[in-house]
């Protein structure tokens, strides 16, 4: 990898942030992370990431509204945002009809899916095609 | 004379075999009533003209007794009853088909459907039934607008009219579904709610083992660290489902409990001790206060361990380094029962809230990040205390100031303890 991108990784799940920063430090990535919607927001207006993975069921903001404000910021609505939940099965499909939700995964994750899906957006991004089809 | 055929719908599994045996016994009566009443017709006309008190009107007033004993049968049922003749007018219609009614049920005998039932497409389908010969009992689900609200019903449309018989009449019964249907929502909501908190440590579990496998713990702390993780998220989710199986049984009723004398006392400084290395941590203080008379109830020690155990715990938890936690009991000799009481200077409650803590997998969303739990804990307490001790458990609590969290029990007898 020639670029280091960042990734945004936003979980009140201490477990969660932990393996999935070490997955995808060791993939050479640059990580933050925030455990709620409103730390995350703030730092990714802040210092926009290249990609936001987030929870959804997280104190002061969900996860969800916190995509909502991405795409609504003209600094971040270009953001592609992973959304992760253990609520997969209870969301409706308008809930994550959000411009920049590029995927919506449910917990149990594989890591290893995560950091393929992360190397098929991130070339989306810089407009080269993925290598990648059926990450995660 | 001709006879009628009662022609009827039924709707409710519970109640079909009831009701069809009373529409049977009400067509059999009214065809021997037709009979009887043609006969007393005669004998009335004969004996009257003798100016004698005559058996065909004891037989009449039994006649019209069986047919109000049968409509009172109709009129104790939560379902809604309605009796079309062959002709296509009301017969009867019970107090439960009153919502569905334009006219009041004791109103609507005589009257033609059309004008009694509100509903145009139930008019229609019982209509509908009523030509040709007898159909098959046929049932189906229609919601039914009313004065108020939609309500969704089970409709039972059955004939029990002769099956050569062109003419029969019809009797209608809708189940309200109204309250299956909450059921249903409660336990699809249920099932929901502990999905998601038993797949929040199964995905740590799940996920530090394929990091394992990948050899992405670089070095043997790291490995260690891992399968610390993965062990640490069995337990919860292990406790999770203990939890959940033990409320479960609680609320079926199956529970066993040994009901033996327990001590107070030896309870809470086994809890004390037991959670002592937890609050140091922290360092928190743990203060008893044990009032010097005697502390026995009758009831299951490890549950009632269990309870102090878990209202000790979320105390640590939720104080904050440095902290005070006060364990409390003592007996009142009035209502002679036991009250134990965990007091933190943590970090308190919303008011809105503190009525919910006890649900089944309530959590303080802003409190996610300070502590893990099963969000069961708190809901089988209650279960604990008041389900099986005949107890009352609850919290007085203030945000940002603390909490007190309180139990009381049937006392086994209030003394003071023999010096």
């Amino acid at each position: 990898m020639t670029t280091t991108h960042s990734i945004l990784i936003v979980d009140d799940e201490a477990h969660i942030l932990q393996v999935l920063s070490l997955k995808l430090r060791n993939c050479g990535y640059t990580i933050y992370t925030a455990v709620d919607g409103e730390d995350a927001l703030h730092q990714a207006k802040q210092s926009p990431p290249d990609l936001v993975i987030t929870d959804v069921q997280m104190p002061y903001m969900n996860g969800l509204k916190f995509a909502h404000e991405l795409s609504a910021n003209s600094t971040t609505s270009h953001i592609p945002v992973v959304v992760l939940t253990a609520r997969g099965h209870t969301l409706e499909i308008s809930d994550t009809r959000i411009p920049n939700v590029k995927k919506v995964l449910s917990k149990p994750f594989s890591p290893r899916g995560i950091a393929e899906l992360c190397v098929q957006l991130l070339a989306e991004v810089q407009g080269r095609p993925s290598e990648i089809r059926d990450a995660a | 004379m001709y006879t009628d055929p009662i022609f009827i719908s039924v709707v409710t599994v519970t109640t079909l075999t009831a009701i069809v045996a009373v529409i049977v016994a009400l067509k059999s009566k009214a065809r021997e009533a037709d009979a009887i009443t043609e006969m007393q017709t005669a004998k009335l006309e004969s004996e009257e003209a003798h100016g004698s008190l005559d058996s065909a009107k004891i037989h009449g007033c039994i006649d019209r007794t069986r047919r109000r004993q049968v409509e009172s049968v109709f009129d104790v049922l939560r379902d809604a009853v309605i009796v079309v003749d062959a002709h296509g007018e009301v017969l009867h219609a019970n107090k439960g088909a009153s919502g569905l009614l334009l006219v009041d049920p004791s109103e609507a005998a005589g009257k033609p459907l059309a004008d009694v039932v509100m509903d145009h497409q139930l008019t229609a389908t019982i209509a509908d039934a009523r030509s040709g010969l007898p159909k098959e009992g046929r049932q189906y689900e229609q919601e039914i607008e009313n004065d108020e609200e939609t309500v969704a019903y089970e409709v039972h449309l059955q004939s029990v009219g002769h099956p050569d018989e062109a003419m029969h009449a019809v009797v209608t019964v809708l189940r309200d579904l109204s309250r299956e249907r909450e059921i249903a929502r409660l336990k699809s909501d249920f099932v929901s709610k502990a999905s998601h908190e038993l797949r929040t440590p199964l995905s740590s579990i799940a996920a530090y083992i394929e990091m394992l496998e990948d050899g992405d713990a670089k070095d043997e702390t790291t490995r260690q660290d891992f399968y610390g993780v993965i062990s640490t998220e069995t337990k919860r989710l292990q406790r999770m489902i203990d939890n959940l199986l033990n409320i479960s049984q609680i609320e079926a009723g199956l529970m066993h409990i040994d009901r033996v004398s327990v001590s107070f006392d030896e309870l809470v400084g086994r809890a004390v001790t037991n959670m002592n290395p937890q609050a140091k941590e922290k360092n928190l203080e743990i203060h008893t206060q044990l009032a010097d008379v005697d502390l026995s109830v009758v009831g299951d020690g490890d549950m009632l361990y269990q309870v102090i155990v878990n209202l000790l715990s979320n105390a640590i938890k939720y104080t904050p380094q440095g902290g005070r936690i006060t364990v409390a009991a003592d007996t009142d000799n009035l209502t002679r029962s036991l009250h134990f009481s965990v007091s933190d200077t943590g970090l308190g409650i919303a008011p809105d809230q503190t009525a919910k803590v006890f649900n089944k997998f309530f959590r303080i969303e802003n409190y996610r990040h300070v502590a893990k739990g099963t969000v069961l804990g708190l809901n089988l307490c209650q279960h604990i205390i008041e389900t099986l001790h005949s107890g009352q458990i609850g919290l007085e609590s203030t945000l940002g100031m603390g909490s007190k969290f309180w139990f009381s029990i049937p006392a086994e007898r209030g003394q003071q303890k023999a010096a």
